[in-house]
């Protein structure tokens, strides 16, 4: 046998072996490149106020998903109406993924503020998901602007009181409808229904 | 592509041995014009997304801003603030010393040869903007692409303008993710207080909810 020979079969074969050992960038399929996430992160456009917030609970917005992401002991003592726990730990998880990326949803991170709800939709998004959204202020917030809000001084604009209305309702809506009195949360939900036509007929013009 | 080099390998190779050697070298230098050109990304995570997780948790890469009167009075070693609001709020005002880089050009070519340079020198990179929220994607961001010099400011910027004189005294004003109220009887209480009247109040919670509408009906035109 040739010596030649065996020298070009020696290097093939060391070159195939070496192929094995090119490192795999992408173990996660869907991951975005550091470039793509630098630019969604500077968007401001993932954040949502409480009212936007109160707003589509109390409309039974269905493409509404809450996701909170504070422990689940914080979780059991109070939550929003419908949603889930993710605490940030778990959201690399299989089960965290389970609730994220499912279509038509779009999914509200909150926590105690909005700090790690924050750092849990920059995790989510490094991930490839979309449709993601903060609320701004979190629970603390959520506190101060619909269970308790602060009327605004007499100065303030038609626009100011009218949020504020919103809010006292919304606070009314929040704390009647969790008194687990049947007979208001029927009437609540009729009074929703009011208010679904009737934004829909506003949309129209 | 390979089959058929080699197999005109083993044709020149009966007429001239030493075109295998040749053959060899150029085989060689194909494969390394390859590897060199090959297009490499500019960015990789260093860390996995679970290595992200673990470190918000364990609030690694946190700046307090006690932390900064060392640095304001030139003993913090090496630390450098980056001001990363536009140019026009940092000219309104900033934390002595900052420079400015707008978030959208962290990654530019030249911020990154600066940014790497202080990655060497173990210089500490401390990023803020108006808020600790605001500054916390990019902080995020430059973490996971394996810059473990940098950190995030807490408090931000607005924390510093209203306590500059005495960063120490008022810290935990500026820590966040805690719960500033115990959420369930706070929402408790304000059942209580509807509570004892509410078999009668829904008439109430109607027209309440009608000034809604209104907003709503408003908002739409």
């Amino acid at each position: 046998m040739n010596r030649n020979y065996l020298f070009l079969t020696l290097l093939m074969l060391v070159l195939a072996i070496g192929t094995f050992f090119i490192k795999k960038d992408d173990v996660y399929k869907n991951q975005i490149k550091p470039e793509t996430l630098l630019q969604v992160i500077t968007q401001p456009s993932r954040y949502v106020t409480t009212d936007q917030v109160a707003k589509r609970i109390i409309e039974k917005d269905p493409t509404l998903e809450l996701i909170d992401v504070r422990l689940p002991g914080d979780f059991d003592k109070f939550t929003l109406p419908d949603a889930i726990n993710v605490p940030l730990k778990d959201i690399f998880t299989d089960k965290g993924q389970d609730n994220l990326g499912i279509e038509d949803l779009n999914v509200v991170f909150f926590s105690n503020d909005d700090i790690i709800a924050d750092q849990a939709w920059v995790i989510a998004t490094r991930l490839g998901y979309k449709n993601m959204y903060v609320m701004k202020g979190g629970l603390n917030c959520w506190i101060e602007t619909i269970i308790n809000p602060t009327m605004p001084p007499e100065t303030a604009s038609e626009i100011e009181f009218e949020q504020f209305r919103f809010r006292k309702a919304a606070s009314l809506y929040f704390t009647g409808g969790s008194t687990t009195q049947p007979v208001s949360v029927t009437k609540a939900k009729v009074k929703v229904r009011r208010k679904k036509k009737e934004k829909a007929a506003s949309g129209g013009c | 592509m390979l089959i058929i080099l080699k197999t005109k390998v083993m044709h020149v190779h009966e007429r001239n041995p030493k075109r295998t050697l040749i053959t060899i070298l150029l085989f060689a230098l194909v494969i390394v014009f390859g590897w060199i050109t090959m297009k490499k990304p500019r960015f990789n995570y260093a860390l996995t997304p679970q290595q992200t997780v673990d470190m918000v948790i364990n609030h690694r890469g946190c700046f307090h801003p006690y932390e900064l009167e060392k640095v304001l009075n030139h003993k913090g070693g090496d630390v450098i603030l980056i001001d990363i609001r536009n140019n026009f709020d940092f000219a309104k005002g900033h934390i002595p010393g900052a420079l400015n880089i707008t978030s959208v050009n962290l990654l530019n070519e030249e911020n990154i040869k600066q940014l790497d340079e202080w990655k060497k020198n173990n210089v500490k990179v401390v990023f803020y903007h108006d808020d600790q929220l605001q500054a916390n994607g990019a902080w995020m961001l430059f973490r996971q692409i394996g810059y473990s010099n940098t950190y995030v400011l807490l408090g931000g910027y607005r924390y510093f303008a209203s306590y500059k004189d005495n960063l120490k005294q008022s810290e935990g004003t500026c820590l966040k993710g805690t719960a500033k109220y115990d959420f369930a009887t706070v929402a408790k209480k304000s059942v209580a207080g509807f509570g004892d009247v509410s078999t009668s109040k829904p008439a109430k919670k109607v027209k309440v909810r009608r000034k809604k509408k209104e907003k709503a009906a408003s908002g739409g035109c």
